[in-house]
């Protein structure tokens, strides 16, 4: 006979049946600790501009500093430690990437549900502001705020939340829409119950999982939009590089033969992303009812 | 097999001379230069920045030219005199024809001197080179005098920055005309055929240009704009441009070492420097570590000043920032300008003096604040800026760096929104660079318009002003000296290095390189 499963079980059980996703986990989790623990692993704290030496400027992998500090992966423009730089460049991306997309999807979420309840002119107003800012490319708002704004970490957060929270409002709606004509929420209205509660304890958490879906591959979406922005030059200060920010410093040196400025950030910077959409995908192939065997 | 290799040998041989004669007569036709900055307009009096009048050389020509070393030499002026301390007495270039056949005259002379102050909407006016001239007459056709309200040596600077063009063309023209080509006829050795902004300009040689046929060897020249330094480089190596400007140091060490390409450089006159707030008493971005208020502003005291500038190792920001193409400075002008001085050396690198210097000063801890710096105008000023960070970290002083596009820098910088703050400065004379940088602030005078710390020292001042006033060169010379030296003394502002301006060309073309960055057709040369 077999035993009744809690909807949590079932869907680790049915992530878990994908290697490539739990590969991806297992990547992801490293990362993930490879920024959570950057200060105390990282051989040199490459915000620091005292530990940094420009006379042990742009050094190949293994070499060693004046200070007998040994750089595993080269270092940059700056005399910066690659490794170092990418550890805390993690934090920096993660950081922004999962920040912005959490308040994004907060605030998007908000917005989708107060306009499929009450729907009429307050859907109106908020879908067609929807409309207008997905008309839009992400980059050029981005880069408009960020342009009028000037740099900063907090500042790109921002201006990640501006472009994104239209993309939750949408589905939000959507889902929301659907769930509302359902018996339940009838039931709830017919008891009398105040709208806030029948939002935010009924409707809400049955729209959610399109939405994490969504969130997750936003996660690594973002991630690519702040290293794009930092690229540029527009995103987090100079002096504090994410992993946009060190490719573009290399960027210069790719063709003098000194790749390794550029491309062991890159390399970081596509296993980010790969191992969060290998998740991602796994996650909706699970949570989606109409997949379920 | 010694026969076959013989005959391989000789076959390449044809081969290597067919190609080379291939490439020789096509390079003569026609020379495509690569250039890094946007040309905004061709009416060469309308906004005065580099790049426009860059293009504006090509075309036009002025009553004074300066040589590869910034140093004065006759233009259209053949001669000049002062008759008395305020009255010059010019004499123009006989038999020079504009591009439409025209003769040059005295009265196109005096148009020109007349059209900068027309030009309400120009952006960047050239009215203050024309400003010290009080009055003017026509002697002959090929001579006029120029009068001035006091003596006033840099005269014959400031016409070097007015571009003669046709009365006869230019005649209530406005800047569109330039642009489309109809008004823009000057006697410059090449001729303006088609100006696509922001893409491109083509010209054809001046084949009556008085500097004689040899100095402008190719039938047509197409100067490409492409401020991408990556997009230029890969534009030269693809064989798609002959020659560029301004090249990255990154890929100096790469073109100097490709037997395809030569590599022209030289002392630039563009002094990079950073500007110390002296004027408030609570200047932006500087504060104690925990980001409180200073009780003074640290930079009134020279000691501070001087410790700053001992913090900083010129020597690796010169070999390892700027890989080697640029020396380390000591004084506002580089080496070749006019009131250079020899004795004033770069500060030596002493961090333990500077230490000192700062617990004299009464900062043992030192402070914090912040440097400014663009990041798209000189050779790597973004990594300049963070190594004098670092360097100025390490003696106790917390530096933050920001930086951000010219457009914006020089706004934020002229609205007094920084302390300390990168600036490049080129001048043709000390005493020009001293007046722009260092004298006091006076916007009627045209004193200190660049002073963005406020410096002051009434003795420098006095010293400028004898100099200006002084015909003789020499005498000019010396006080420019002295006036330099005396500045430099109180470390008004922190000297880092000049640069070195470099171009890269085909093989088979040679180059004259030029002091002021100038990127002049009718240099190239095949080689």
């Amino acid at each position: 006979m077999q035993r009744e499963q809690t909807p949590l079980q079932r869907i680790v059980a049915d992530f878990a049946e994908s290697r490539l996703a739990l590969a991806g986990l297992a990547l992801f989790t490293l990362i993930l600790l490879a920024a959570l623990f950057a200060p105390l692993i990282s051989p040199q704290n490459p915000y620091d501009l005292a530990q940094l030496d420009v006379l042990d400027s742009r050094l190949p992998p293994g070499s060693r500093s004046g200070d007998g500090l040994t750089f595993w992966l080269g270092s940059d423009d700056q005399g910066r430690d690659i490794l170092s730089g990418i550890f805390y460049g993690l934090r920096i991306s993660l950081w922004v990437g999962v920040a912005s997309t959490f308040c994004a999807m907060i605030i998007g979420l908000a917005m989708g549900l107060c306009a499929a309840y009450f729907g009429g002119r307050t859907d109106g107003v908020i879908m067609r502001l929807v409309d207008i800012q997905l008309s839009f490319p992400a980059i050029l708002i981005a880069l408009i705020l960020l342009a009028l704004l000037g740099q900063g970490i907090g500042k790109t957060i921002f201006a990640l939340i501006t472009v994104q929270w239209a993309y939750y409002a949408r589905s939000a709606r959507s889902t929301a829409l659907v769930e509302r004509r359902k018996e339940y929420i009838e039931a709830a209205m017919c008891l009398a119950l105040p709208p806030a509660r029948i939002v935010f304890r009924h409707l809400l958490p049955n729209c959610l999982p399109p939405l994490l879906v969504i969130a997750t591959v936003q996660v690594a979406a973002a991630v690519a939009l702040e290293a794009t922005l930092s690229y540029l030059g527009i995103g987090v200060p100079i002096t504090e590089p994410s992993l946009g920010l060190l490719i573009k410093n290399g960027f210069d040196y790719m063709l003098s033969g000194k790749y390794w400025i550029s491309f062991f950030p890159g390399i970081a910077l596509v296993l980010t992303i790969v191992s969060i959409n290998l998740v991602a995908d796994q996650l909706r192939d699970v949570l989606n009812p109409r997949l379920q065997k | 097999m010694v026969v076959q290799t013989a005959r391989f040998a000789v076959t390449g041989l044809i081969c290597a001379a067919l190609s080379l004669a291939g490439t020789l007569s096509a390079a003569a036709a026609e020379l495509r230069i690569g250039l890094a900055a946007d040309v905004t307009s061709l009416d060469p009096h309308f906004l005065n920045v580099a790049p426009n009048n860059n293009a504006a050389w090509q075309i036009f020509d002025a009553l004074v030219h300066v040589d590869a070393n910034a140093r004065l030499a006759p233009g259209l002026a053949l001669s000049w005199r002062a008759i008395d301390p305020t009255t010059w007495e010019f004499k123009l270039r006989k038999g020079v024809k504009f591009h439409d056949g025209s003769d040059f005259t005295a009265e196109d002379v005096m148009f020109s001197l007349e059209r900068p102050a027309t030009l309400a909407a120009s952006p960047g006016p050239f009215t203050g080179f024309v400003k010290p001239i009080a009055a003017k007459k026509i002697i002959d056709p090929w001579t006029i005098q120029l009068k001035t309200a006091a003596p006033y040596a840099m005269l014959l600077h400031d016409l070097n920055s007015i571009f003669i063009v046709s009365k006869k063309a230019a005649a209530g023209a406005a800047t569109e005309d330039f642009n489309s080509g109809k008004a823009a006829v000057g006697t410059g050795p090449y001729k303006l055929v088609r100006f696509a902004r922001g893409e491109r300009i083509e010209l054809a040689r001046n084949d009556a240009y008085w500097g004689g046929p040899r100095r402008a060897a190719w039938d047509k020249v197409t100067l490409r704009i492409l401020p991408a330094d990556s997009a230029r480089i890969a534009a030269l190596l693809a064989g798609d441009l002959d020659a560029i400007e301004n090249i990255p140091t990154a890929d100096l060490t790469r073109l100097k070492t490709n037997a395809n390409f030569r590599l022209e450089q030289k002392v630039s006159w563009r002094t990079m420097l950073l500007h110390l707030d002296q004027y408030r008493d609570h200047p932006p971005g500087l504060g104690d570590k925990s980001g409180k208020q200073l009780a003074k502003n640290p930079f009134k005291d020279a000691r501070v000043r001087l410790a700053m500038s001992k913090a900083i190792n010129r020597r690796a920001i010169v070999e390892r920032v700027m890989e080697g193409h640029a020396i380390a400075a000591g004084n506002l002008v580089s080496p070749p300008v006019f009131g250079h001085v020899d004795a004033l050396n770069a500060e030596a690198y002493d961090p333990e003096t500077a230490k000192r210097l700062l617990a004299e000063a009464g900062f043992p801890d030192g402070f914090a604040l912040t440097l400014h710096a663009p990041n798209d105008r000189y050779v790597n000023d973004e990594q300049v800026a963070q190594a004098v960070a670092q360097m100025l970290a390490r003696v106790g002083i917390q530096t933050k760096v920001e930086t951000m596009p010219a457009s914006v820098y020089f706004a934020k910088a002229r609205a007094g929104e920084f302390a300390f703050a990168l600036l490049g400065w080129g001048s043709f004379s000390g005493d020009l660079a001293l007046r722009a940088l260092l004298a006091t602030a006076n916007a009627d005078k045209g004193y200190g318009a660049w002073n963005w710390g406020r410096y002051s020292n009434p003795k420098v001042d006095a010293l400028l002003e004898q100099g200006f006033a002084t015909l003789n060169e020499t005498k000019r010379e010396a006080l420019a000296r002295a006036a330099a030296t005396l500045a430099l003394k109180d470390v008004p502002l922190i000297l880092l290095h000049h640069q070195l301006a470099s171009w890269a060309m085909k093989k088979d073309i040679a180059y004259s390189p030029r002091t002021d960055e100038y990127t002049f057709a009718r240099d190239f040369r095949p080689n």
